[in-house]
């Protein structure tokens, strides 16, 4: 996601330099202007929410340990995919290894990875607004 | 126009709408062999950093919209192409202004007409035949072969997969493992497609203009392809163009769509390909929204809309996810 305070400060940049000079009536038209100065104000409060991360990566970590005591991916896990980038790699790695690995082996790991998935999509959504529950 | 005279632009607007393109709408008022003469254009224009990035071919719409005037797809009279971006700052083409209304099917006014059109029914009707008379267009006749011919089988779909996956690769700024999943079971589960038709990609309310409680213009012609039939109508079977609505695109019963389509195009329905299909759209939809806010986060354009797509990335990739079993 874009961080906050940039997406707040093009918010004010807009409202300075496109909305407020096209508003004809006064009382709109100051009231835009100091949307902007507040938004500002705002911007200095807010600081971005680090539980996000945290309950990402606690995700992984859960995932890695329970994927390495799988025999059949002993060669396939690796330090690096603690990480969502890792985690992309690790997706792209069993697709790939599909038939090596066998269906029964590919549908349990796949199950597994999509637990963890669902994990970082409820923590992205903690922001986004639309989790359930 | 050689026997014009007096000619001169009024009504200037620069609509709210488009992702991809500005839009101006403006009449031109001229004499012509001694008759006050009046009629609307609309201007599309690429801004150089629109949703599609360099994918977005103002060309191609143009040469879409011309083929489409002889046929019985209702679309807008397409007039010029200007290549040449000194004139108004990127290349531009004008079309007729088609007469009509396009409500917003997001919105809550456009989501009560839409309903108070369903409730009268000719509108879903029109709704249906406009994608019917998509569908049974002969495209080769048309000379629509020039969007690109795939391959018989997996063609279609791959080629879709690869256009956005390439889209998605430009655009994203920090790793996506849900979309990493999604795209790799898209690749492991493409149909095959069982016949090829003229597709519109993006065929919903909302990219249509209504006049009379008819289509009078099927528009937004960006996403165009020659393709798999049940591409657009997994579009309108699918619940991303109707939030709130029982209706699908919030104007048709699923029953009626469903009969009345195939009994107009001849075409069986196959709902586990539409399935597939929407989540194709949800990965489409993904890249869409990585575009917009990484041109927005790399300060290459400055609409807010698009930083507000930010936000939709996770919650289209959530639909995907649940359509998926988790």
């Amino acid at each position: 996601m874009i961080p906050a305070r940039h997406i707040i400060n093009e918010i004010v940049t807009s409202l300075r330099e496109v909305i407020a000079p096209a508003i004809a009536e006064p009382y709109p038209k100051s009231q835009a202007y100091m949307a902007a100065v507040v938004l500002e104000f705002i911007a200095r409060q807010v600081e971005e929410r680090n539980d996000i991360e945290t309950e990402k990566y606690t995700a992984l970590m859960a995932l890695l340990r329970d994927l390495s005591h799988q025999p059949e991916l002993g060669p396939m896990i690796e330090a690096d995919h603690l990480s969502e980038a890792g985690l992309c790699e690790l997706i792209e790695r069993l697709y790939s290894q599909r038939e090596q690995l066998g269906e029964e082996v590919f549908a349990s790991v796949n199950r597994r990875i999509r637990q963890a998935l669902r994990a970082l999509l409820d923590a992205e959504l903690k922001v986004a607004g639309k989790a359930e529950g | 126009m050689p026997r014009v005279r007096d000619l001169a632009l009024s009504d200037f607007v620069h609509s709210a709408g488009g992702w991809s393109h500005e839009i101006y709408l403006f009449y031109a008022n001229w004499n012509e062999d001694g008759h006050a003469r009046r009629q609307g254009f609309c201007l599309r224009k690429d801004p150089g950093a629109g949703l599609l990035r360099e994918r977005s071919n103002l060309r191609e719409q143009f040469l879409v919209i011309k083929a489409l005037e002889a046929t019985p797809v209702p679309s807008p009279k397409a007039y010029w192409y200007e290549e040449d971006p000194t004139l108004l700052g990127g290349p531009f083409f004008v079309m007729e202004k088609v007469e009509g209304e396009v409500p917003n099917p997001w919105s809550r006014a456009g989501k009560q007409f839409y309903a108070d059109a369903a409730r009268r029914g000719k509108l879903p009707r029109s709704f249906v035949e406009a994608l019917a008379s998509l569908h049974n267009l002969d495209w080769r006749t048309t000379g629509l072969d020039f969007l690109g011919v795939p391959g018989i089988g997996k063609g279609f779909v791959l080629r879709e997969i690869a256009k956005w996956e390439s889209l998605i690769y430009q655009s994203i700024r920090k790793p996506e493992p849900m979309l990493t999943e999604l795209l790799m079971w898209l690749k492991a589960n493409a149909p095959e497609a069982m016949r090829l038709a003229f597709v519109h990609g993006a065929y919903r309310t909302g990219n249509l203009i209504v006049k009379d409680d008819a289509i009078a213009a099927v528009i937004d012609w960006e996403l165009q392809v020659i393709g798999d039939p049940m591409y657009d109508v997994a579009y309108v079977l699918s619940d991303l163009n109707r939030e709130g609505s029982p209706l699908l695109s919030c104007i048709v019963e699923r029953d009626f769509f469903l009969d009345y389509y195939q009994q107009l195009t001849g075409i069986a329905i196959d709902l586990e390909v539409c399935r597939y299909y929407d989540l194709l759209y949800a990965m489409r939809s993904t890249a869409f929204w990585l575009s917009a806010s990484g041109l927005f986060a790399e300060g290459r354009n400055k609409d807010l809309r698009l930083a507000r797509t930010t936000y939709s990335v996770p919650v289209v990739l959530n639909m995907a996810a649940k359509a998926l079993g988790f």
